[in-house]
């Protein structure tokens, strides 16, 4: 039997494996050849130099990928607060709403997140949603929030979510019923619970759950794009502007590449802590 | 956990306002869609569905969907397959790179979508490959079939692989248990795996920004409206996408019951 | 009024909407005492020992300590502790850590700490070593042990235990109830005891609590549960017994229907003119074919003869059903099965459960 795992494990595991290294690793080398090309070149037969690299230093890219991470790790805190006490009901509080709320969350999943950012700016504009009827009712209008750095963090927050709600609720309820109860028992405050038993077990699903809204939202483009209205440019809008306006493929791999290396590192490190098997409810 | 009264109610009406939050945007974009004026301000002062119209009648519209749906279509088979056995490699065998597997299946997952469209911009190019909607089925491909995989391995975990020896012990080979015993305990995982490949490739932007080519998905042509040039057909078509995904899931769920009522029907006349 | 007792429990209910877990329960439990409950599942022990350590309110009644009312008290700041059926060691600390976590939240100095933790670690017979471990390193035996450290560390005024053996094999439980009411010896604490093993309270418990469908039946010492239950349910909860229907009449005489009585013969302690079931362990019958007289007899086919290592129990199919012999592997006797038997059994070795009470 184990032999017959080992073999069919290796066998089942191949046409993924295969799509993996064909149409994601390769490519990533790609990027990582054409980082080091000389300015605007297409093709990978020119000798490296590196030029890219110092582009991104003396013409202020860095600020992009400073005001990227930064609104990311705005977004992962705030959704992390917001989440909790939610993912905390889903996983030990509620019992059917649980349910009801896990497929509302996912379907808003399956809306394109143009379409819901886009529904942000009618909902936020002046005269939208929000403001078109309150001065409708009271004859007051009040300036738009929108085109701003706290508006793409609170898109960032929106449109990520799903992804810190869901691991959240998934490592809060590894934590088991007995531990806390004990340690209420042998004198623990709520704040002690929380901070000495349910954060360190339900560690996994914060992890992952960081990880997961830190990660996408840095690569994010859209939110800056549609309700920011460019106030501060996202590093991955300034890769998109190098590969379609500047037309410069080396500078944009090698802006990818910079962002790769930061979000590859801070990806390895997390999952390499967490213990899958468990997280995805192994019964055996 | 035993919640006080006053938590649980607290909780409850911080749920309704989070389904509430989600769903606001898609509120505005439907009042919208319904605007009759070109330029749209609320409060709406007249409500018509002539844009509705215009977006049935346009072949432009008609030619996004087209696209839309063949890759959505096409990516859900290719990742069903790959989901299956991946799903298989993830959670059911005991295997000497299980882990390391693992780990690779989800490095897509975390990656930033439009870097990984821009990396495979530059790879189809340095292949030589024009890139059209086809391409962009592969884009779509490295991202959705992890996913799927996930989905179905949450299935094969709960699977007891005492079933299998069984079936074996009983003279099935490899491929007959694979075909009476696996493939039919892992359809439920199957068949919502499927749902959210096709709905989350129908969606994706992103991926298909720098993969179609000269083609264009829908997300993609929204996007190019609402970034410049506003048309007051952006709102018609997002509620018509929305609507879209939406039967596609009461189908499903549809077809699930019914197939359920019959088995349970089936069962209770012998 | 006298002295009011250590715990006591007064009209305590607890419904989960319509359903009544626990109805009125009136409970004394005295300081130092190891103290039993017993039931059967569903019997309302659990809920019982929640309300006491403070996990679930109550819907009415009340419960002191020391004459002071706790069941307002959240569990937190309640002066007791409970050993989980699960045990709920934390798994994300090492052994030291976890018995050192109530010490930690009332801010001792961690050298102080340390020492009450090795302490603790001499006292349940782990090695020092120990402390360092990580508790998926620790055998079963072993956690247990940890817990009650850990419970110890706490020093409560009154430790629970939520059935925290039963999870385990049964020679390490045998060897555990030992160590536990040793335990409860040397520290001088009052441990209140919840389990479904009849065997387990026996060995361990001063005093023994039965409960049946959220109400306590009889609370007594082991003997007298096992030897004077008050009815016909904590009679067959107690192990195995046979039960006869009888009659009494005045001066302890007897007469029924499934039994030949001894002319003479008669129930000291039993009510004049009552309805009821005579009582006797299985180990009080013996065969009424050597020699001896006995106060009460009846006669059947033997059924069947099972070995329970060190004895031998005999089915005798009989008019008042299956009556079951008990002897010990040395007293063994051959029997052939059908072979028609007559056994008996001593008046003094009886219990008169009277079924109108």
């Amino acid at each position: 039997m184990k032999t017959l795992d080992r073999r069919l494990g290796l066998l089942s595991a191949l046409p993924v494996t295969l799509l993996m290294v064909l149409a994601f690793l390769a490519p990533l080398v790609v990027v990582a050849i054409f980082s080091i090309m000389p300015p605007k070149v297409f093709s990978l037969a020119n000798t490296p130099d590196f030029s890219a690299y110092a582009v991104f230093f003396k013409q202020g890219y860095y600020k992009s990928l400073l005001w990227s991470l930064g609104m990311a790790l705005a977004s992962t805190v705030i959704l992390l607060v917001v989440c909790w006490p939610l993912a905390y009901a889903m996983a030990k509080i509620f019992k059917r709403f649980t349910l009801v709320l896990t497929i509302a969350i996912v379907m808003s999943l399956f809306v394109s997140e143009n379409i819901r950012l886009f529904g942000w700016v009618l909902t936020l504009m002046k005269g939208g949603l929000i403001e078109g009827h309150f001065r409708a009712l009271t004859g007051i209008g009040f300036d738009s929030p929108l085109y701003g750095v706290p508006i793409i963090v609170f898109g960032l927050v929106y449109v990520y979510l799903p992804f810190m709600l869901f691991p959240l609720a998934q490592g809060i309820s590894m934590v088991p019923d007995d531990t806390r109860q004990a340690a209420y028992d042998l004198g623990a405050t709520r704040w002690q619970v929380l901070w000495q038993i349910e954060i360190p077990l339900a560690a996994p699903g914060i992890v992952v759950g960081s990880l997961l809204s830190f990660v996408l939202a840095a690569g994010a483009l859209a939110e800056s794009k549609i309700l920011g209205g460019q106030a501060v440019i996202a590093i991955a809008d300034d890769i998109e502007t190098a590969f379609t306006f500047g037309q410069n493929w080396p500078l944009g791999s090698a802006l990818s590449m910079i962002l790769i290396v930061i979000i590859g590192t801070l990806a390895l490190f997390g999952v390499s802590k967490v213990d899958l098997d468990a997280i995805m409810g192994r019964k055996r | 956990m035993n919640a006080s009264r006053l938590t649980r109610t607290v909780l409850f009406i911080y749920g309704i306002a989070m389904i509430a939050f989600l769903y606001l945007p898609l509120v505005s974009v439907g009042f919208a869609s319904v605007s009759q004026s070109r330029y749209l301000s609320f409060p709406i002062k007249r409500y018509s569905t002539k844009w509705y119209g215009e977006a049935l009648e346009s072949s432009t519209v008609s030619e996004l969907l087209l696209t839309s749906l063949s890759v959505a279509l096409l990516v859900t088979v290719i990742a069903l397959v790959f989901a299956f056995f991946g799903a298989l490699a993830f959670a059911r065998y005991q295997w000497r790179f299980r882990n390391t597997f693992q780990k690779l299946i989800l490095l897509p997952i975390f990656f930033p979508q439009t870097v990984l469209g821009l990396a495979l911009l530059m790879w189809f190019n340095s292949l030589g490959i024009i890139p059209t909607w086809k391409t962009a089925v592969v884009a779509h491909l490295i991202w959705i079939t992890p996913i799927a995989t996930l989905i179905v391995a949450i299935r094969a975990y709960s699977f007891d692989p005492a079933l299998e020896e069984a079936a074996r012990d009983m003279g099935a080979g490899t491929f007959t248990v694979l075909r009476e015993i696996t493939l039919p305990l892992l359809m439920p995982g199957i068949v919502s795996a499927g749902l959210f490949a096709f709905l989350l490739s129908w969606g994706n932007f992103p991926l298909s920004l720098f993969t179609t080519g000269a083609d264009s998905t829908l997300p993609e042509w929204l996007y190019a409206k609402m970034v410049s040039g506003y048309s007051p057909l952006v709102p018609t078509l997002g509620i018509m996408s929305v609507v879209g995904s939406f039967l596609l899931i009461l189908f499903a769920v549809a077809v699930v019951w019914l197939m359920r009522a019959n088995k349970e029907a089936r069962t209770a006349q012998d | 009024m006298d002295s009011s007792p250590f715990l006591r429990l007064r009209g305590v209910v607890k419904s989960f909407g319509t359903f009544t877990a626990l109805d009125r329960i009136d409970l004394d439990i005295n300081e130092g005492e190891f103290f039993t409950i017993v039931g059967p599942s569903g019997s309302g022990k659990s809920t019982l020992i929640r309300l006491l350590v403070g996990m679930d309110d109550l819907t009415d009644g009340e419960i002191r300590l020391r004459d002071k009312r706790i069941d307002d008290t959240p569990a937190n700041l309640r002066p007791t502790c409970m050993v989980f059926q699960s045990l709920a060691l934390f798994p994300h600390m090492t052994v030291g850590q976890n018995i050192e976590f109530p010490l930690k939240l009332r801010k001792e100095a961690p050298d102080r700490r340390k020492a009450r933790a090795l302490e603790l670690l001499d006292l349940l017979r782990l090695p020092q070593s120990y402390y360092d471990k990580r508790i998926s390193q620790c055998s079963g035996g072993e956690k247990q042990r940890v817990a009650l450290a850990r419970a110890l560390a706490f020093d409560p005024e009154i430790l629970f235990f939520d059935e925290p053996l039963s999870a385990l094999d049964y020679r390490l439980r045998k060897t555990l109830e030992k160590e536990l009411k040793d335990l409860h010896a040397r520290t001088g604490k009052t441990f209140v005891y919840i389990t479904h093993s009849l065997e387990e309270a026996m060995v361990m418990s001063d005093r023994i609590a039965i409960m049946k469908e959220g109400r306590i039946e009889q609370i007594s010492e082991a003997d007298e549960i096992y030897g004077a239950p008050v009815s016909r349910f904590v009679a067959e909860f107690m192990g195995e017994v046979n039960l006869f229907g009888v009659t009494t009449g005045g001066d302890g005489t007897v007469t029924s229907d499934v039994l030949t009585v001894r002319p003479g013969a008669t129930l000291a302690k039993a009510p004049a003119g009552a309805r009821g079931l005579l009582m006797v362990r299985p180990e009080y019958v013996r065969f009424a074919d050597d020699g001896d007289s006995y106060d009460f007899t009846l006669s059947g086919t033997l059924h069947g003869e099972y070995a329970l290592g060190s004895r031998i129990q005999y089915e005798i199919e009989t008019a008042a059903g299956m009556v079951t012999v008990e002897k010990l592997r040395e007293d063994r006797r051959a029997v052939a099965e059908g072979e028609q038997l007559t056994v008996g059994f001593n008046a003094r070795n009886t219990h008169f459960i009277d079924e109108a009470a």
